[in-house]
């Protein structure tokens, strides 16, 4: 890699925001595509998300890298051909209805964007028909995240999983789930197609199908 | 948080031994290790009769500049022993300390107006010609009477370390609810300003002082206290401020805390 590109990739790794916008600048000054330089960063992303599985990263030094990305991300769009940062494609993501926790959510939201993805975060406590509707609206959404905290919300999670299961649109995306409570078998049993058990493997995940 | 390291010190029997055979390893090793466990400024204090202290003190500064380009706080009674040897450090350091008493004030702030030493700082002790005030009122009626003073001579709050003097727990009838009210109430009234303390002097003649000490640290940096004359050599100290700053929203997203783990300051001790 172009010691250029390095420079920028370690440092999204070390979660400097504050001198990243200025190396991405003189990178693209020094002629480096500007594509290349998004790749390297994503890689970067995921290097920093191995670090958190492994447990030698705390959550603020995920956080940071991720904060540095968008940084980067932001001088590196006007020269981005079409879709900009989005290698991958859209994702749509939210709390399911009744449920108002969102730092995990985010943190899922803040990965998969970092890992190449247009993120479209419809928030907290989100009703089925608002995901319909976006989705809808988004025909080249290629991953729906739904988010439960509580073992009292996940019938809320069953239940916007069986709409988007009935929906005619369910064969073009992919349905993730997560949250606290939530495991595989439960996962499996209400007919989502992937869970992943913390923010660094979602994006991991959800590069895996959208590719 | 500012960190002035109080480990040389003639009060300490073992320093004291040092100075008087001039032993230079023992205090370029302790300058060395405060400079590690990331002090802010070295004090020194010579601890010796008035007419040695200057001699002890420039063989102390010489010894600590040797190993370590941090700024040095002189720490002697004698305002003529500090204007004496202030010269001597390399770069701008501390006056530790003026109170409200004698001629310290008008002796120290006309040397700190002058233009080359803009860069000097100052321990402020908030006591008189009566001593240790008793009563917050009374401190911060001293207080106001530095402050003048220093407007006088031009000094910006920024280079004044107020000491709202600590004294043992055991003996007081109310805690600490006079260090609080007085660090608090400086603090609101000028936000640039440093309040800084002798912590361990708090827990003196109680049992398991590091308790006490890292108590009360925490609780007057809750007050407005931003500097502390303290080891920070003891990690259980140094703990407490990392974890209190990101407590108290000074740190953001616990970077510097994670940061003071990582290098292997704070939590237990790491094999390398």
């Amino acid at each position: 890699m172009n010691s250029q590109i390095q420079t920028v990739a370690d440092n999204v790794i070390k979660g400097k925001s504050k001198v990243i916008a200025g190396l991405v600048q003189e990178a693209l000054d020094a002629g480096c595509d500007a594509s290349e330089i998004l790749n390297a960063m994503i890689d970067a992303m995921g290097v920093v998300g191995g670090k958190f599985k492994r447990n030698e990263i705390f959550v603020p030094e995920m956080l940071i890298a991720a904060k540095a990305m968008k940084k980067g991300v932001e001088v590196l769009k006007p020269h981005l051909a079409g879709d900009g940062a989005n290698v991958y494609g859209k994702m749509i993501i939210g709390t399911v209805a009744g449920d108002l926790h969102d730092i995990g959510k985010n943190l899922v939201a803040m990965m998969i964007e970092s890992a190449g993805f247009e993120v479209i975060d419809l928030g907290v406590d989100v009703p089925i028909e608002k995901f319909v509707e976006t989705i809808q609206a988004n025909p080249d959404v290629k991953i729906v995240g739904l988010s439960a905290l509580l073992t009292t919300t996940m019938p809320a999670l069953k239940d916007t999983v069986a709409a988007l299961n009935n929906a005619d649109f369910r064969s073009s995306i992919k349905v993730m789930v997560g949250g606290a409570p939530i495991t595989q078998e439960f996962a499996d049993e209400i007919g989502a197609d992937a869970y992943t058990a913390d923010a660094a493997s979602a994006a991991e995940k959800a590069k895996e199908l959208a590719a | 948080m500012i960190i002035i390291g109080e480990k040389i010190n003639g009060s300490i029997p073992s320093v004291a031994a040092a100075i008087a055979q001039r032993d230079a390893e023992f205090i370029k090793d302790r300058a060395r290790k405060q400079a590690e466990a990331g002090a802010t400024f070295i004090d020194c204090c010579a601890s010796v009769p008035e007419e040695q202290e200057p001699e002890a003190l420039k063989w102390l500064i010489d010894c600590i500049q040797e190993v370590t380009d941090l700024p040095i706080s002189i720490d002697s009674p004698s305002p003529r022993v500090l204007a004496e040897v202030y010269t001597h450090c390399k770069r701008p350091g501390l006056f530790n300390s003026v109170s409200g008493e004698g001629d310290k004030i008008d002796t120290i702030f006309p040397i700190m107006a002058k233009e080359e030493n803009k860069k000097w700082q100052v321990i402020a002790l908030l006591s008189d010609n009566t001593g240790i005030p008793k009563c917050a009122a009374d401190r911060l009626r001293v207080f106001d009477r530095i402050m003048e003073k220093a407007k006088e001579y031009n000094i910006a709050p920024e280079r004044i370390h107020v000491d709202p003097l600590v004294e043992m727990l055991c003996t007081s009838e109310d805690g600490i609810a006079t260090n609080v009210e007085v660090i608090s109430t400086i603090r609101r009234q000028y936000p640039t300003i440093h309040i800084t303390a002798a912590v361990s002097n708090i827990s003196f003649n109680l049992p398991v002082r590091k308790l006490i000490n890292c108590c009360f640290l925490t609780l007057a940096m809750n007050a407005g206290l931003d500097s502390a004359i303290l080891d920070p050599v003891n990690r259980d100290m140094l703990g407490h401020i990392y974890a209190t700053e990101a407590l108290l929203g000074l740190d953001e997203y616990c970077m510097e805390y994670i940061g003071a783990y990582r290098e292997g300051l704070i939590g237990p001790e790491q094999k390398k």
